[in-house]
């Protein structure tokens, strides 16, 4: 827990946006009584999230495949936090894990000063309603046979908020806002719209119950630039207006860059690194990290990186390395890294690394 | 190799594209996918073709190809393959040409390969039919040729099944069975797209390498500016099934003429810019290519639209650079340089 105070710990970001986060804190009522360790809640600016030492396993036959194993972090509100790694590094396990989705295997998740994974059945669907999440693909993750207007207005429905009329405002108010005209699209079903619309469709659902956590997994993976750079402008619109906190997972490290307060970068389920944006990316100091980012591409012809070309491909998660799970393709690897898993230190304020000889030591 | 054209043609370029429509009969009306694109390429030179999702850049590079269905689908123009006119030649005809000397990388490395056989009998397949090689013989030159794309162990690969192999690897082996007769032109559709960065960086390393020893023609076609900018000689921006913009690599980046070519860079966030770095969105959406505008169909979305553009569609012309040429009534040099006339620094892009 010393780490995490650690993270926690430089709140300028959290400090201004905790006052502003307060009014949500009224209508987050209907998770109250779910949280019935509520009383142990941190004060403003405090971590809103909490991640201690979770794994996530999966068994297939006799194998048991640690998607994410152990891995420490803390968000604090009004904060985005960005997830990065390569596919199978577990940061969509890790997004699940925290909605819910995925069962974590040991691990606590501590929401809002409650252990989400304690929570009972009723208390679950409590707090549904305080974290959402969105997903990549924007046309299969809504229903094709149900209407825009439904689509959004169900999670209201659900929850009996407001008379009829109420919800109908509420959703006109929520699809406008996404920038959909609800006496268009209303009355449409999802096929009628494009990627980038389906999207802000989701995000208007996602949004309606006025959650304090929003878990997004890749959502602009799936679009085109332009319609990209809409939609991640959207979204830090959104979360200044709503004073949402952010877990942000993509694999373009680039958009991160973009939306991040903070960076945590994940390799075969273990955190390298986690750092504030602008540090993390002028000066990593896990080697995965600036492998990461020299092999990224750049539309500048001026731009010529020599790119840390990594040995290999990455290992099986059924079968990791010993040590340091980077080991097998670092260039900087050594016998300890093979005996000693490097545990997540500190090296500056607000920046962290699990690594034995991080660069520039 | 049993039909190389004959001598008086020789000098054709590898691949001359003119004036190629494409039309899919839709039951809405007539969707036209491909406007009149022309184009040329050299032996040992890469093309990248860029634009978002219907653009028509697939649309394109399958017709170059000759992959299109026969089917409600119109083609008209003229594709010539080192002078041999391709565009609506017969399969048999095609069918010499596939593999030999034209080939295509798709997209997906999920489902290009048979998932029922194994890697060897893939690559062996296209060795022993094209080539007419021996069992030994083909097993011996799809080894190597796996050695060559940077497969690891190709001995064991050779007997896996493509779901025992990672996307990366996946790709490599669809790259060895298109590179196996040693083709003289390769077509690579979105070869990176839904790769890891890492494995990004060494599959774009690995054509390029490839390329240049083998002095193929390359056409890259891909969405991401980024993986263009430094590994092609010219570049086509395509927009709503036109061309709007052709130049050098280099030209393009530093003297961009078409706002669509602009926009399209601005919107994209680098890792170069501070976090929270406001990015400028294209608003709106490309046209629909059933009912397309009269006029120039960026006009809509276009900053600088004035009445003519929306009248009027405006032709590929030739810049002051050679080799540049833009669809733009109002380019962005001559607007800067109006603007830098107006503030009285003199205009230098002449």
């Amino acid at each position: 827990m010393t780490e995490l105070t650690e993270i926690g710990g430089p709140g300028e970001v959290a400090t201004t946006v905790g006052s502003g986060a307060s009014p949500t804190d009224a209508d987050a009522d209907a998770g109250a009584g779910a949280d019935s360790g509520s009383g142990s809640r941190s004060g403003a600016g405090g971590p809103l999230l909490a991640v201690d030492d979770l794994f996530v396993s999966f068994t297939r036959g006799h194998n048991t495949l640690q998607a994410v194993a152990g891995i420490s972090f803390t968000l604090n509100e009004g904060e985005t936090l960005g997830l990065v790694g390569e596919s199978g590094c577990g940061k969509s396990t890790t997004g699940r894990a925290i909605v819910q989705v995925e069962k974590p295997t040991s691990g606590k998740i501590t929401f809002d000063g409650a252990d989400v994974t304690a929570l009972n059945r009723n208390d679950l669907r409590h707090l549904r309603t305080q974290v959402q999440m969105i997903f990549q693909d924007p046309i299969s993750s809504l229903n094709p046979r149900r209407r825009v207007a439904d689509i959004v207005a169900e999670p209201l429905t659900i929850w009996k908020i407001g008379t009829k009329d109420e919800r109908d405002a509420k959703v006109n108010a929520m699809l406008e806002s996404v920038g959909i005209d609800p006496s268009v699209a209303g009355d449409r079903y999802p096929r009628e719209f494009s990627g980038g619309q389906c999207q802000r469709i989701s995000i208007a659902r996602a949004l309606v119950l006025e959650p304090k956590l929003l878990v997004c997994d890749e959502i602009v993976s799936a679009l085109d630039v332009s319609v990209q750079a809409q939609i991640l402008n959207l979204l830090e619109d959104l979360k200044r207006e709503h004073h949402l906190t952010l877990l942000f997972i993509a694999h373009d490290l680039a958009v991160v860059k973009n939306v991040s307060d903070r960076v945590a970068v994940m390799y075969l389920g273990r955190l390298c690194e986690i750092a504030p944006s602008d540090v993390l990316y002028a000066s990593p100091a896990h080697h995965y990290t600036e492998a990461l980012l020299s092999s990224a591409v750049e539309p500048n012809p001026e731009v010529t990186r020599t790119p840390v070309i990594l040995a290999g491909e990455p290992p099986s998660p059924i079968n990791p390395p010993s040590g340091c799970r980077f080991r097998t393709r670092c260039p900087r690897a050594e016998a300890r890294c093979a005996e000693e898993v490097p545990q997540l230190r500190p090296i500056a304020p607000g920046h962290q690394v699990a690594c034995h000889f991080p660069i520039g030591t | 190799m049993t039909r190389l054209p004959d001598p008086t043609v020789q000098t054709a370029p590898l691949l001359a594209v003119d004036d190629l429509r494409v039309s899919f009969a839709t039951p809405q009306g007539e969707l036209r996918a491909v406007q009149g694109v022309s184009l040329t390429l050299e032996r040992g030179k890469t093309l990248g073709i860029v634009g978002e999702s219907g653009s028509g850049k697939t649309v394109l590079s399958r017709a170059i190809m000759g992959l299109l269905p026969q089917n409600g689908v119109t083609q008209t123009g003229s594709v010539r393959y080192q002078g041999q006119e391709i565009l609506n030649a017969p399969n048999k005809e095609l069918r010499r040409l596939w593999g030999t000397q034209i080939a295509m990388v798709f997209q997906d490395p999920m489902t290009s390969l048979n998932p029922v056989q194994r890697i060897g009998h893939q690559i062996t397949e296209t060795l022993k039919l094209h080539l007419k090689l021996g069992r030994d013989e083909a097993k011996e030159t799809a080894l190597s040729l796996l050695m060559q794309v940077g497969i690891p162990s190709p001995v064991e690969r050779y007997d896996a099944y493509p779901n025992q192999l990672s996307g990366g690897m996946r790709q490599r082996v669809i790259i060895a069975i298109a590179l196996a007769c040693a083709p003289r032109l390769l077509m690579a559709d979105e070869p990176t797209t839904g790769l890891d960065v890492t494995v990004q960086a060494q599959i774009l390393d690995l054509l390029s390498t490839l390329q240049r020893d083998r002095e193929m023609g390359m056409v890259l076609v891909t969405h991401d500016l980024g993986v263009v900018a430094t590994r092609t000689d010219e570049i086509i921006v395509m927009y709503a099934g036109n061309v709007v913009e052709r130049a050098p690599t280099s030209v393009l980046f530093s003297q961009m003429s078409m706002p669509y070519t602009e926009a399209l860079l601005r919107s994209i966030p680098r890792i170069g810019n501070p976090s929270h770095t406001r990015l400028q969105a294209i608003e709106g959406r490309p046209p629909n290519l059933i009912s397309p505008p009269t006029g120039c169909p960026f006009a809509p979305r276009c900053p600088y639209a004035q009445d003519k553009c929306h009248r009027e569609k405006p032709p590929l012309v030739e810049g002051a650079v050679p080799g540049h040429s833009y669809a733009c009534w109002f380019p962005l040099s001559t607007q800067s340089a109006v603007a830098a006339a107006g503030a009285g620094a003199g205009g230098e892009s002449a």
